[in-house]
């Protein structure tokens, strides 16, 4: 059977710390403003009965992806695994796919993204550093890249392309984890194959009534959430 | 490849089910790219560290690459967090590559000290900057006033001794003033007078099924955090949850209940759940004991014989229900803490039959308060009454990593040394106002009364401070006190990695090592039912020439002296911290820190007490490999059968423990506790100075003038005050429940709002008795009408370009709350009070 490679979230574990989009951004090297890996939050009820809910998002990887069907160049396309990958190189920047995109998980670099790294200015000159000087010693546009995400990607993106979520492809093709999954404390995410009945994730979605986002657009999302945030609702 | 790539994408797209592939095969042999496909990289490894981002400590590893690093994990050998993190550790790398670091030493060339005032900072080198501070000692020596050396201590690791320990007593000062006492005193001073235990309490989730959180956020902030994360979706299926906070923490989202309360009323609710305990006969008949003749008599509400109550492992039960809890209704709590009164006793009793696999959990919100370490009683007592404590499921305390002593410094001290050391201190713990009972009265830190002391010159005048790793012109109440009195003292350096408010008063400026990365130390701590030791190293050789606060600053200050004539703290580093090893003496800075590290640690790695108390470790290059040594699994009931330490071995529900010290106290000053009382600013009389008993909630300001209350809380990406430079803490700031991203907001009710006609996004202005902020408003329903609560951490004027909104004007971005807090305490502990709605304010649209 053909794979079929989505994620489950589990709301009941996440405790809605946001460690995973901050692993998300040294793992994927993105700029500042810039997260594959977010969330929204939802307040509800009235004082003292409220609840609050944290959603953890990223791409949805759907199976019928508008971000796909609307790209000119063909840059964003599913690979065999079912993926929602994109094409730096052939990418022009057009963000057809940001429009089309009803989740808002595809960024758009207006500016180079390690721009803020070139800054000689000095707080105070001749005692403090500089995004420059950082840069010269690291040897590195941003001092803290992480060169594996070169393996299947730009390390970092170019100005004027857009990025997104590639389900960690450059790992997870290699037989691990996406990086979301391992960092998150309350291992609240599991990735597999959605068509193998025996993967976790398959289980996870036969054991709970699952739901994913936006579903009236018809994208077919494969990041699916089981369970209620809070104990209270 | 990519043309191949997209005719595949064309095919499989328009025929759905085409190259099926057999099920179970894995994921890697299926995957469209194979690994030969992928570029090659530069390979990295992870290494061990731990971070200090807040006070948990957990051990972690750093993932380097050519020499940097680039993402963290937890570390998997460690015990006690099983290889999670919490959020705050990932910041660390934009810490550490922070562009406004301090690089190099500097001193200060505009001899004017104020906010205003540009210090106008040159660079200088390390030697000149070690030599000045060395003068400006020895200078106090050759006057006979080395007292007047103070040594201020932040964050740190367990070298602390090597610097906050020995310089100054050997040096010949009293003052190593550490920070204690605007962190948590007042919680521990709850476990101390009932449960004779000063630390932090460890707590046993897995087991657990009851928690209440009282102002606790352990998803969030302050304790055991990564574990807490880890386990809370077994916690929520497992036990009720419960949260006591004036604001719908992170926590308190997750719980089943949360109970907005009053600010400043913990002790109030506790109380009641104690009456409902007792009345109810829920009490733990195992722990506490019974009745003789096996009836309930506390269910008849009157005043009951002691005689008639045969007492287990705790004491004073009857007094304490005699005197207080008798009397504290769920009735009468109720308009107190604002808690209605069946929800009060639904609580207590399903706390109670839950239990003993049930846990009070008291934290720094419902015990920094002035007269918080009543509450703090009130709430770990309801723990003894159910018999959670010590229990499978409950409240336990901790083990201790058999580490080295630090050497004495006795034999080194020459004769100034011994008289001046002996002076009294100058953050005047002990006088009649201070008790400051750390286990023994006078013998706690009165960290943020050092300011005023220094304002007063009494006990005397402040002539050389060094600091390091602190901020105290930020993170104390009442901040603008320590602008004044660092203006007064005529010379400080400072140890830090960026220029923070408190640097901005400096003569000289030393740049530190980041804790995390750049610095070799240990520290220890605990989660999960394991205490551990873990191992911090410089992971990354650091950019620029920083160095290590504790170790590397200490021995080039003694060689520094030692060069100018005074040999003796030289002389105690090199004969006490030679190599374990090897037995050489150290000659260098590095050398000095690596020969202390394993000095320190050998018992864990050495096949001695380590092995036999926990993790066996072969050698030191295991441990540096591993980076924690963890204690066996802590035993339940170690203390049952007479051996807390307190005065009665027992559990105190009447504290002869408070009792003993507060009657020291007072007869030093001679004068009695009723007295003491009333001085340290709390209400009770008599037998109540010594029981967990009301004491109302404390609050500055006028009712007319000021008619909200303020209330402030933790972020879970606070690294204490240290992170507000980083760009990622913005970017992601509405992991607060309630917070915004790029804002510093103040969160109010819409019943509020709608009074005062504020909107989300209105800038206001919040003014109380001492101070003002600005920030933003943002309406929330997670907090209690009639409150502000913000969240501390932003508001830095000084600290770096992203910290302030203009770092050369000295503007804030955001306010900080220590603006608008007064400096009060809760006197007993020597605590910092900062939480329960400590002020009143005012607010106003700006």
């Amino acid at each position: 059977m053909k794979k079929k490679y989505g994620m489950v979230i589990d709301l009941r574990k996440c405790v809605g710390c946001g460690g995973c989009d901050l692993a998300c951004k040294t793992e994927n090297n993105t700029a500042d403003g810039i997260s594959w890996g977010s969330h929204y939050t939802e307040t509800t009820g009235v004082f003292p009965e409220v609840q609050y809910e944290h959603i953890p998002t990223l791409c949805n990887h759907c199976e019928d992806p508008p971000c796909v069907r609307v790209c000119p160049t063909q840059s964003m396309y599913v690979d065999e695994d079912g993926f929602v990958l994109h094409s730096a190189e052939s990418c022009i920047g057009c963000q057809s796919c940001v429009l089309a995109d009803p989740y808002g998980v595809i960024h758009y670099n207006s500016r180079k993204p390690t721009a803020k790294w070139e800054s000689t200015k000095e707080l105070v000159a001749g005692c403090t550093s500089s995004g420059r000087e950082i840069q010269r010693l690291t040897k590195q546009e941003l001092p803290h890249v992480n060169p594996d995400r070169g393996k299947t990607y730009q390390a970092v993106r170019d100005k004027g392309i857009v990025e997104k979520c590639t389900f960690c492809d450059h790992k997870t093709k290699q037989g691990q984890q996406p990086h979301c999954v391992t960092s998150c404390p309350a291992g609240a995410r599991v990735f597999g194959d959605l068509n193998d009945s025996n993967s976790e994730a398959s289980r996870l979605l036969q054991k709970y009534k699952s739901r994913v986002l936006k579903p009236h657009k018809g994208t077919r999302p494969k990041v699916h959430y089981i369970r209620n945030y809070g104990d209270n609702a | 490849m990519k043309v191949d790539r997209r005719k595949f994408l064309q095919i499989s797209s328009a025929t759905a089910a085409v190259a099926a592939v057999a099920p179970g095969t894995t994921l890697v042999s299926n995957l469209a790219h194979a690994k030969g496909k992928m570029k090659s990289v530069a390979q990295g490894e992870w290494i061990s560290t731990v971070c200090q981002g807040c006070t948990t400590w957990c051990p972690v590893q750093a993932y380097v690459v050519e020499g940097r690093v680039t993402k963290v994990r937890g570390n998997p050998h460690s015990k006690a967090n099983h290889g999670q993190i919490c959020p705050r550790p990932h910041l660390a790398i934009q810490q550490m590559y922070d562009p406004d670091r301090v690089k190099t030493p500097m001193k200060r060339t505009n001899p004017k000290k104020g906010r205003e005032e540009d210090p106008k900072f040159v660079p200088i080198t390390w030697e000149e900057a070690i030599d000045t501070i060395a003068d400006k000692m020895l200078e106090l020596r050759q006057n006979s006033e080395s007292e007047k050396f103070v040594l201020l201590r932040g964050r740190y690791s367990y070298m602390r001794d090597l610097l906050y320990g020995a310089v100054p007593k050997i040096f010949g000062s009293p003052n190593g003033i550490s920070h204690s006492a605007i962190c948590a005193e007042a919680e521990k001073f709850g476990s101390f007078y009932t449960e004779g235990y000063w630390g932090y309490n460890d707590f046993d989730l897995e087991h657990t099924k009851y928690v209440i959180c009282w102002g606790a956020d352990p998803v969030a902030s302050n304790r055991q955090v990564p574990h807490a994360m880890s386990i809370w979706g077994h916690v929520v299926d497992n036990a009720t949850l419960v949260t006591v906070d004036p604001r719908l923490s992170a926590t308190a989202a997750k719980g089943k209940k949360w109970l907005p309360v009053i600010p400043g009323e913990d002790g109030a609710l506790a109380l009641a759940m104690a009456h409902v305990i007792l009345t109810e006969g829920l009490w733990s008949k195992e722990f506490v004991g019974d009745f003789k003749d096996g009836q309930n008599h506390f269910a008849m509400k009157h005043e009951i014989d002691e005689s008639m109550f045969n007492e287990v492992e705790s004491h004073g039960v009857v007094k304490w229900w005699n005197l207080e809890v008798m009397k504290r209704t769920p009735e009468w709590a109720a308009p107190i803490c604002g808690i209605p009164a069946e929800q009060i006793r639904e609580v207590a009793m399903g706390f109670a039959k839950a239990a003993p696999y049930a846990i009070s959990w008291v934290s720094p919100g419902a015990s920094m308060q002035v007269r918080g370490g009543y509450s703090s009683m009130a709430a770990h007592a309801l723990n003894g009454l159910v018999g959670s404590i010590d229990h499978k499921g409950g409240v336990v305390q901790g083990g201790k990593p058999p580490v080295s002593k630090t050497p004495s410094f006795k034999p080194y001290q020459d004769d100034v040394a011994k008289k001046h050391s002996k002076a009294k201190k100058i953050d005047q713990r002990g006088f009649k106002d201070f008790p400051a009972m750390k286990k023994k009265p006078g013998k706690g830190v009165v960290t943020n009364n050092t300011a005023d002391a220094i304002l007063q010159g009494k006990p005397y005048d402040v002539k050389v401070i060094i600091g390091y790793w602190n901020n105290f012109n930020f993170s104390c109440a009442g901040a603008d006190r320590w602008d004044r009195a660092l203006t007064k003292v005529p010379f400080f350096a400072h140890i830090t990695t960026n220029i923070a408010e408190m640097t901005h008063f400096a003569d000289i400026v030393l740049p530190a090592a980041f804790s995390m990365f750049e610095k070799n130390a240990y520290i220890k701590g605990k989660q999960n039912l394991h205490s551990y030791a873990g191992l911090q190293q410089r992971v990354v050789k650091p950019l620029w020439d920083v160095k290590m606060d504790e170790s590397e600053v200490s021995f080039m200050l003694a060689q520094s002296l030692a060069k100018k004539g005074f040999k003796n703290l030289l002389e105690y580093y090199q004969a006490e911290f030679k190599d374990p090893e090897t037995g050489k003496v150290p000659e260098t800075s590095l050398e000095f820190t690596e020969s202390a590290l394993k000095f320190y640690t050998k018992p864990l790695w050495d096949g001695t007490k380590g092995a036999a108390k926990g993790d066996h470790i072969h050698g030191w290059n295991e441990f540096k490999r591993l980076g924690v040594w963890n204690t066996k699994r802590y035993k339940y009931k170690k203390h049952w059968g007479g051996k807390f330490k307190t005065k009665t071995k027992k559990f105190e529900f009447y504290s002869e423990t408070l009792k003993k010290n507060l009657k020291a106290h007072a007869e030093k000053h001679h004068t009695n506790v009723d007295d003491i009382m009333k001085t340290c600013k709390y209400t009770g009389q008599g037998e109540y100075a010594f029981i967990p008993h009301h004491e109302p909630a404390y609050r500055w300001g006028d009712p007319g003038k000021y008619p909200l209350i303020f209330n402030e809380h933790r972020s879970r990406l606070n690294r204490e005050g240290r992170s507000q430079n980083v760009p990622w803490y913005y970017e992601l700031k509405d992991v607060d429940p309630g917070d915004v991203i790029n804002a510093d907001v103040a969160k109010i009710n819409p019943i509020t709002a709608s009074k005062y006609g504020l909107e989300n996004g209105d800038k206001i202005r919040i003014t109380s008795p001492t101070g003002h902020l600005e920030c933003t408003v943002k309406v929330w329903e997670g907090v209690r009408p009639g409150t502000v609560i913000k969240c501390y951490g932003q508001g830095h004027w000084n600290y770096g370009r992203i910290a302030s909104a203009d770092f050369a004007k000295k503007v804030p971005k955001g306010g900080s709350n220590n603006h608008l807090l007064p400096c009060d305490y809760d006197r007993f502990s020597g605590s910092t009070a900062r939480h329960g709605g400590l002020t009143r304010v005012n607010i106003q649209k700006v």
